[in-house]
């Protein structure tokens, strides 16, 4: 087991005052909430900063790890408890972080006894009620087609179940879950029943799913309606023409109208997302530039610079 | 029993349909009506139809997260209801803004043809 620096957690000085411990949590904490913070490994961060300050906030545990930081750490950095080692201050939960103590360690387990002894928080007060069981909400990514589509995908969460002695254990727990068609970001699927169970014959809690959409290459989504740009030539354009467009579930023909601008958008009436009522989707025209062009277009350019010569592009901006 | 037999197959027969009365909301939540009352009174959450009588209220699964996303920010930051309710709206700004500038990006590298 490795030791865990709960001063270099927190960024303080073995010498550093409860005050400037309590500070320093205080800014760690709402840098890594897993509410606020975005970065990949927040989560991990706010549980350890929460578990440094537990144990440093309070002088009696301070003073065992100060102790044991002092004997325990091996040459290797690796960590044994002293034998016979055994806290006398042990874990109560609550105080300024409430915190909950199934999220600790096995570091913290072994030195200060941890929470997971009990059945909630150290208490297991929960044993002898009847308690219907957490709800757990989980995020899933989906691909613009399998929202789209509907698929089946493989969930994986954690749940706490308790355990023979009534001790709350968590336990990874795997579902493959059929996604109806039509789902959109930010939509929650509800999975009656497959949260966490019950405790003393309570009912089990729910699974809720909050849907998140992987970026597309060419599509994008507002509300209801999805986007794709669509390159057109200037030809195509000036004279109007049928082009072939994707849509998510294929390609499909579609009329340009003569005169065609770049922005110009098209509506394909239900070739949006599926559902009670479909979205549509919005073909914007681009207009396109060939790189390069032979001597006998570049002439008819010119030609067509000739014709069209009263026309100024940049008539709005008064040039 | 090896993990792959614990894999079960659901069909989702659920989508956004779900709504929790006030007493439903608090018991999944964990927390007292009174403070849900507030969180409707300081508009971090509301109900469906905002209806005088609160025994009448339903909330959606967004307002049941959004709640359960209040308490753990008032557990862990010990935030008052004041400053829970400007910090999730400026977490929700920032999140829109988040989406939008990564929707403006991937609009970007769509008209750049990548």
């Amino acid at each position: 087991m490795d030791f865990k620096d709960y001063y270099a957690v927190l960024g303080v000085s073995e010498s550093a005052t409860p005050e400037e411990i309590k500070k320093a949590y205080r800014k760690l904490a709402r840098k890594y909430h897993p509410d606020v913070s975005k970065e990949a490994d927040a989560s991990d961060r706010f549980k350890d900063v929460g578990e440094a300050y537990e144990v440093l906030k309070d002088p009696e545990k301070r003073a065992e790890y100060d102790q044991l930081r002092k004997y325990g750490t091996r040459d290797d950095g690796s960590f044994q408890p002293p034998p016979g080692w055994q806290s006398a201050s042990g874990f109560g939960g609550g105080g300024y972080t409430e915190a909950d103590a199934r999220q600790f360690s096995d570091f913290f387990e072994e030195i200060f006894g941890g929470g997971r002894r009990g059945g909630f928080g150290g208490g297991g007060f929960r044993q002898s009620m009847r308690m219907r069981g957490e709800d757990v909400h989980a995020r899933l990514a989906l691909f613009l087609e399998e929202a789209f589509n509907g698929c089946e995908k493989q969930v994986s969460f954690t749940v706490h179940e308790p355990d023979d002695q009534g001790r709350l254990i968590p336990r990874q727990k795997t579902l493959k879950v059929k996604i109806p068609a039509g789902m959109r970001e930010g939509q929650h699927i509800r999975l009656k029943g497959q949260g966490a169970p019950g405790i003393g014959g309570g009912e089990p809690g729910d699974l809720f799913i909050e849907v998140e959409l992987a970026p597309h290459p060419h599509f994008s989504i507002e509300g209801r309606d999805v986007l794709v740009t669509v390159p057109i030539s200037p030809w195509e354009a000036a004279l109007g023409a049928t082009v072939t467009v994707p849509t998510v579930s294929g390609k499909v023909n579609v009329k340009v109208p003569k005169g065609a601008t770049s922005g110009r958008k098209l509506r394909l009436k239900g070739k949006g997302f599926p559902g009670k009522h479909p979205g549509d989707q919005i073909v914007v025209l681009q207009v396109a530039m060939p790189e390069q062009h032979t001597a006998e277009a570049e002439a008819l350019y010119e030609k067509l610079a000739e014709l069209e010569k009263g026309f100024n592009p940049r008539s709005k901006l008064h040039v | 029993m090896t993990s792959k037999d614990r894999i079960l197959t659901v069909e989702v027969t659920d989508t956004d349909g779900s709504t929790f009365s006030l007493r439903e909301i608090c018991e999944r939540g964990n927390c007292h009506a009174e403070f849900v009352i507030k969180l409707v009174d300081y508009g971090v959450i509301a109900p469906l139809d905002e209806v005088p009588e609160m025994r009448q209220w339903q909330f959606d699964v967004a307002a049941l997260s959004r709640l359960q996303k209040a308490l753990r920010l008032q557990r862990d930051l010990k935030l008052n209801l004041p400053g829970l309710a400007m910090s999730l709206e400026l977490l929700d700004e920032v999140q829109d803004m988040r989406r939008e500038v990564d929707r403006l990006n991937q609009r970007i590298r769509q008209l750049m043809g990548e």
